[in-house]
């Protein structure tokens, strides 16, 4: 099994991984189901790895850089996983329905919303959070600028924001207010510092392209 | 959400077998499915992640273009033959969701994204599509981003995707794999009226997975336009959208494809408005009439009487702003 | 002597929060936290009369579910509470989405999921859901909070009866969510007795004080702790269940417990904007002078209480009308009980702005000069008239052609409308502490908010001055009440009520450290009398002789230990005024409204910082789009549950529908009448006549006169 596989582990306690098996049983039997004591038995080739209703999965993500393990059920969103498995809180929740975009993180480089994807989907991907933009004690220019144009209020959805915007100048979407307005609006602010976002994001565009 | 098992297959083949089983869906985007489970308006065992399918290339030969059905909405949109060849496909997809959404979302998924009425999102509600049987509060509740068209005493829920709307004017064929081999599907029979099945959307059958879309380029494709109103600038379902292309020669309507979202409970195509402008020279009479044609039959509600007239004004400004009509 | 405050500051949190450092109350660590999740009701009004708990019981992770049989019995707090009883006290159901089992377990994926397989049955009576369905059952409610519902000047039936000009006209708006985009988010920790709860409150002592009183407990034993919120805008003023629910099993448990709103059960858990219906008879002069004001509103109130927080109050304080009668009255429904949301003149002040506008088009009279017109003066602490002038000035409203309908902009309208803007702000006791330590840093310690207007940085700005230090020099503590109690952070009054306190504690600090230079023999300092020594960014210095100074860090350093000093000074509430200027473009064929150019003159007071005050302009404006153009908390007649109970079908204003012009204009007098440097409470003043100056704009870009918001496309197809 490569690196980049999921790799299906049990529960930790006896009583989970009696309740998983159940689960699977009743799901159905025509599940092919590969565990760490099944595996030997299954025709690798053809059969993918599964991970059963009920059990988690080891998966790894590079998170900033760093490369981290993380078990999750399938059913964890990247979102979730971030903040309550891997400790990262600067990723927001806001509505956990990808209607907000308080989550926004990168993933290998494009935007996504973290709420909107399982953990397990990304395995194996790189992540960005708003943690993992500055270097040391030197802001990412999209941070200064948000600062410098105050860009932002209660700073719920900054975090959000923030890596929606990098995004946004990588992507080549920052040429106008009018072009800003209209990429940032996956974003939602209820402070309402729009205005300001868009200063920030244009500001910051020019001075990362020189 | 109940915990649910994972498979994420490497082939089609695979995918469609495990797929086949009952209580399993597949997961491209997740964007959709994930507020579904969540929601509790669906229930799902299993997953099977499509996302290591080998089905995400665009191409396009002389027969038209090919999508498959795991290309992003983003990579479709901003397709360099897309934008040219078929820019309704480009425009109907930067009008959708936001740009996040359109970066993780597949096409195979968008079509198949479900309604948002906000009673078949909520299971504390009844929902004849959610659970059937168990009524349709917006028949006579807060219907007004309901449908004026298609409806049916047990659904009025319209279809969400503003890319099928636009494939559906470009007679746009979808392609599937299931259980039983692959098959074609036109879009315009991929999408079923409620009638007495609301919860029965489309035509697929179990374990069939959307591999890919052709489209038929040409000069009607080239010609052709997506315009969406709503109520928010931007990041919203359409209120009414219309998907047009029109080929002109001489003065004169060649030929025409019309479609439009919002006022119907699918991706609306409108024969009669195409034929009451086809053969005409492209007069505010000719594209008054053809409103009218779209609209006969219209069952309004209490709420939503105002998109039998809106979207009369969206086919007349969209031809007009895209210059066919003087 | 002033340096900071008044200047253009930035956020001195900026760091924390573009970094991800700064922790709400949902990404503090605890150890070992479960993970609730409530259970609501899907009926309006009747009982619960079986609840099957097995199968949730019996998942993965679930540690325990909690019903109305075996919640822990609280009391019902009153103060800070407003909704008349706690849930899961008894089977009874007053509204959709009640708390009817809180489930407990390991995790937040096994929490939701047990929570989806609690099965509960109901015996569900007929509810009444909408104002409209409950005519004829308005009332007058008994006064809130000491303040009437019922006020009456002059003779108004008589003054209408022999009035000129006489308008009739009502308004209605349905209700609103204040959506922050921080869920509520509460963890309760006990240990031993002692309480600490991790809280998104715009209030922690409120919150101390109402958590001590449902669980019984000292409020002393309780620790609210509210580093930054995410966002309140009224919802998190007041305390809710779910903080009181949550606290009480995590005491049953032995455990901490987290539980965090979903979005859609925002939409039942903490309040709104109630629905609200206006009429408002009007009697004027030909020359637009108003004789009298009779304005009567219902507000939808709830089975459970009768607070109205969509106040009428400008309709009697901000015009000079001799005869003037306002009712409001309210109507209970099956409904969860409103709450404050920002502005909550703003419902009342929609109906008064534009029954002006519908006057002076009546009339003729410019709408600017019809309310110069009837300009109630109020002392000098008011630039009301200043604030027409300066707006009117920037915007160019002296070039407004008169005829509605007559100006097009390729296939757009284009309208030129305004309204006055004025907030009531509040005032509580608070008191702060501002400490010099030994290594000559500053801290200020005071238990009030920051829900993003500002608080850290501006109270550092002010103690900075104050204490006479560089700005970097302090570190601002709040949201915690360990430190020095202050009041909630709603109606606009967080810095007219903590500033005068920090101020005073500042100077009382600087003052101490100077007594002890002076005493010390070791300071260049010493003896000097402590009047000559003035402070400049962090050293002291003898005026008459310059060449002789020190340090804070070496005075206090020297003294081995920090020097305190606490103050405890109280403001007074009153108002703030503005006058906004917008202009609108509508779709000829489509109908569809932009908001595409505001200026806004305002009257603050003094400025203590532009761009945190630039900020709450920007902010309201586009609250008030909200409120004109998109938001509509969708409600089912038949069953009173909320058909859009999210982000993408409730319309909050994405960046794109913001003005791309929005100019801020501040007349920048201290009023005489303030304690907090001469500021008043702001916050809330630029929305108040933001949908009516939206409204008066459409109007006069296409003729129509729209009275009920939202004013979405369906009602402009012309």
């Amino acid at each position: 099994m490569s690196e980049e596989e999921p790799v299906p582990v049990r529960r930790r306690t006896v009583l989970k991984v009696a309740t998983a098996a159940g689960t699977a049983a009743a799901a159905g039997a025509a599940v092919p189901v590969t565990g760490a004591a099944e595996g030997a038995t299954a025709p690798a080739a053809t059969v993918p790895p599964t991970v059963p209703a009920g059990a988690s999965v080891e998966i790894t993500l590079s998170v900033n850089g760093a490369r981290r393990r993380v078990a999750v059920e399938p059913r964890v969103t990247l979102l979730d996983a971030l903040r309550d498995r891997i400790g990262l809180t600067g990723t927001k929740k806001g509505c956990d329905r990808g209607e907000c975009g308080a989550c926004t993180v990168l993933a290998d480089g494009e935007r996504i919303k973290s709420c909107l994807t399982l953990a397990v989907m990304r395995q194996g991907s790189r992540i960005t959070t708003v943690e993992g933009l500055a270097r040391g004690d030197d802001l990412h220019p999209v941070q200064a600028a948000f600062i410098r144009h105050d860009a932002f209020q209660c700073g719920g959805c900054t975090p959000g924001q923030i890596m929606s915007a990098v995004a946004c100048i990588a992507e080549g979407h920052d040429g106008s207010d009018d072009e800003v307005r209209e990429w940032m609006s996956g974003n939602l602010c209820r402070c309402a510092a729009y205005q300001n976002i868009v200063a920030a994001v244009r500001d910051a565009g020019r001075e990362m392209r020189g | 959400m109940r915990a649910f098992g994972y498979t994420a297959p490497a082939d089609p083949a695979t995918a469609v077998r495990l797929a086949a089983q009952p209580g399993t869906t597949y997961v491209a985007g997740g964007t959709d499915l994930l507020n579904l489970m969540r929601d509790g308006a669906e229930d799902h065992e299993h997953l099977v992640d499509i996302n290591r399918l080998d089905l995400a290339a665009v191409t396009a030969d002389d027969a038209g273009l090919h999508v498959g059905g795991l290309a992003r909405m983003r990579q479709v949109a901003e397709d360099r033959r897309v934008r040219t060849g078929f820019p309704v496909l480009s425009q109907a997809l930067l009008a959708s969701a936001s740009p996040q959404v359109r970066i993780m979302a597949s096409i195979g998924g968008n079509l198949l994204q479900r309604t948002r009425c906000g009673y078949f999102r909520d299971p504390g509600s009844a929902c004849n599509k959610r659970v059937p049987g168990s009524g349709c509060p917006a028949v006579e509740g807060q219907n007004r981003m309901h449908a004026v068209l298609g409806g049916s005493p047990h659904c009025i829920a319209t279809h969400p995707s503003d890319l099928a709307v636009a494939l559906l004017a470009l007679d746009a064929v979808v392609r599937v794999l299931g259980p039983d081999g692959a098959r074609q599907i036109p879009v315009g029979e991929l999408y079923r009226e409620p009638g007495d099945t609301p919860h029965l959307e489309n035509t697929l059958r179990p374990g069939e997975l959307i591999t890919a879309v052709d489209v038929p380029g040409g000069p009607l494709a080239q010609r052709s336009r997506y315009r969406k109103l709503r109520d928010r600038a931007t990041f919203e379902f359409a209120v009414v959208s219309v998907a047009a292309a029109v080929h002109l020669r001489g003065g004169r309507v060649r030929d025409v494809r019309l479609a439009f979202g919002g006022i119907g409970t699918r991706p609306w195509r409108s024969p009669e408005a195409e034929d009451a402008l086809r053969g005409r020279a492209l007069t505010a009479v000719a594209v008054a009439e053809a409103g009218r044609a779209l609209v006969r039959g219209a069952q309004p509600r209490q709420h939503n009487a105002f998109k039998v007239e809106l979207v009369q004004r969206a086919l007349t400004g969209a031809l007009h702003e895209w210059g066919a009509l003087r | 002597m002033s340096r900071l405050v008044g200047r253009d500051v930035a956020r001195v949190e900026g760091r924390a929060k573009v970094t991800g450092a700064a922790r709400y109350a949902a990404d503090q660590p605890v150890a070992g936290v479960l993970r609730g999740f409530l259970v609501l009701s899907t009926v309006a009004r009747g009982e619960v009369t079986r609840i099957d708990t097995g199968e949730a019981r019996g998942g993965p992770g679930v540690v325990a579910v909690y019903t109305h049989r075996d919640m822990p019995r609280l009391a019902v707090p009153e103060g800070f509470y407003v909704k008349g009883f706690l849930p899961m006290q008894d089977a009874r159901v007053y509204h959709n989405g009640q708390p009817v089992a809180l489930v407990v377990a390991e995790t937040f994926e096994q929490a939701r999921d047990a929570a989806a397989r609690v099965r509960v049955e109901y015996r569900a009576e007929t509810p009444v859901t909408a104002l409209a369905d409950a005519a004829g059952q308005a009332y007058l409610p008994p006064p809130f909070h000491g303040e009437p519902n019922e006020v009456i000047r002059g003779d108004t039936g008589a003054a209408l009866a022999a009035a000129p000009v006489r308008l009739d006209v009502e308004y209605r708006a349905p209700a609103h969510h204040h959506n922050p985009i921080e869920p509520h988010a509460t963890t309760a920790v006990w240990d031993d007795g002692r309480l600490t709860v991790y809280e998104s409150a715009q209030g922690v002592n409120a919150t101390r004080q109402m958590l001590a009183a449902a669980l019984g407990v000292p409020p002393a034993n309780v620790r609210v702790i509210s580093e930054y919120l995410g966002g309140g805008f009224g919802a998190k003023g007041l305390v809710w269940p779910h903080t009181l629910l949550n606290a009480a099993v995590a005491r049953e448990i032995g455990r901490p417990v987290r539980t965090v709103l979903t979005r859609a059960q925002m939409y039942t858990s903490n309040g709104h904007r109630a629905e609200f219906h206006q009429r408002l008879r009007i009697g004027a002069t030909r020359r637009g002078v108003l004789t009298g004001i009779e304005h009567t509103s219902t507000a939808q109130l709830s089975r459970t209480d009768q607070s109205v927080f969509n106040s009428s109050i400008a309709t009697h304080t901000l015009y000079a009308c001799p005869n003037v009668h306002v009712r409001q009255l309210g109507a209970d429904l099956d409904l969860p009980t409103s709450s404050f949301m920002r502005s909550p003149e703003l419902a009342a002040q929609f109906g008064l702005e534009t029954a002006l506008d519908e006057l002076s088009h009546r009339t003729g009279v410019d709408p600017v000069d019809l309310r110069l017109r009837n300009h109630a003066d109020a002392g000098p602490g008011k630039h009301l008239a200043e604030c027409y002038r300066m707006g009117a000035a920037e915007f160019g409203w002296r070039r407004r052609e008169r005829r509605p309908g007559a100006t097009r902009d390729g296939d757009e309208y284009v309208g030129w409308g305004m309204a006055t803007e004025t907030h009531t702000y509040g005032n509580f006791e608070a008191s702060a502490r501002v400490t010099v330590g030994t290594d000559g840093r500053v801290q200020v310690a005071v238990a009030t908010q920051e829900i993003g207007t500002g608080t850290y940085t501006v109270l550092s700005q002010v103690a900075a001055d104050a204490v006479g230090v560089p700005l970097d020099r302090v570190t601002t503590r709040i949201g915690d009440t360990d430190l020095p109690p202050a009041g909630l952070s709603v109606a606009s009054s967080t810095m007219p009520s903590v500033i005068p306190s920090v101020d005073r504690a500042g100077q009382d600090a600087r003052a101490a450290v100077i007594r002890l230079a002076v005493a010390d023999s070791r300071s260049p300092l010493h003896g000097v009398p402590p009047e000559r020594v003035v402070t400049d960014r962090g050293r002291l210095v003898d005026s008459a002789d310059p060449s002789r100074s020190d340090t804070y860090r070496a005075v206090v350093g020297r003294h081995g230990r920090a020097v305190p000093a606490t103050a405890a000074v109280r403001n007074t509430p009153g108002h703030t005024y503005g006058a906004v200027f917008v202009e609108v473009r509508v779709h000829h064929r489509y109908g569809r409204v932009r908001v595409t150019r505001v200026v806004g003159a305002y009257d603050p007071g003094r400025v203590l910082n532009r761009r945190t005050l630039r900020g709450q302009v920007i902010g309201g404006v586009t609250w008030g789009i909200g409120y004109a153009l998109t938001e509509h908390t969708v409600v089912d007649r038949a069953t009173g549950r909320v058909v859009n109970p999210n982000l993408s079908t409730y319309l909050v204003p994405v960046n794109a529908d913001a003005p791309p012009s929005v100019t801020a204009l501040f007349v920048d007098q201290p009023d005489p009448g303030s304690a907090a440097m001469g500021a008043k409470g702001f916050g809330e003043t630029p929305m108040t006549g933001v949908p009516a100056a939206i409204g008066n704009a459409i109007f006069h870009a296409t003729g129509r006169r729209l009275r009920e918001v939202p004013f979405t496309q369906d009602k402009l197809l012309l």
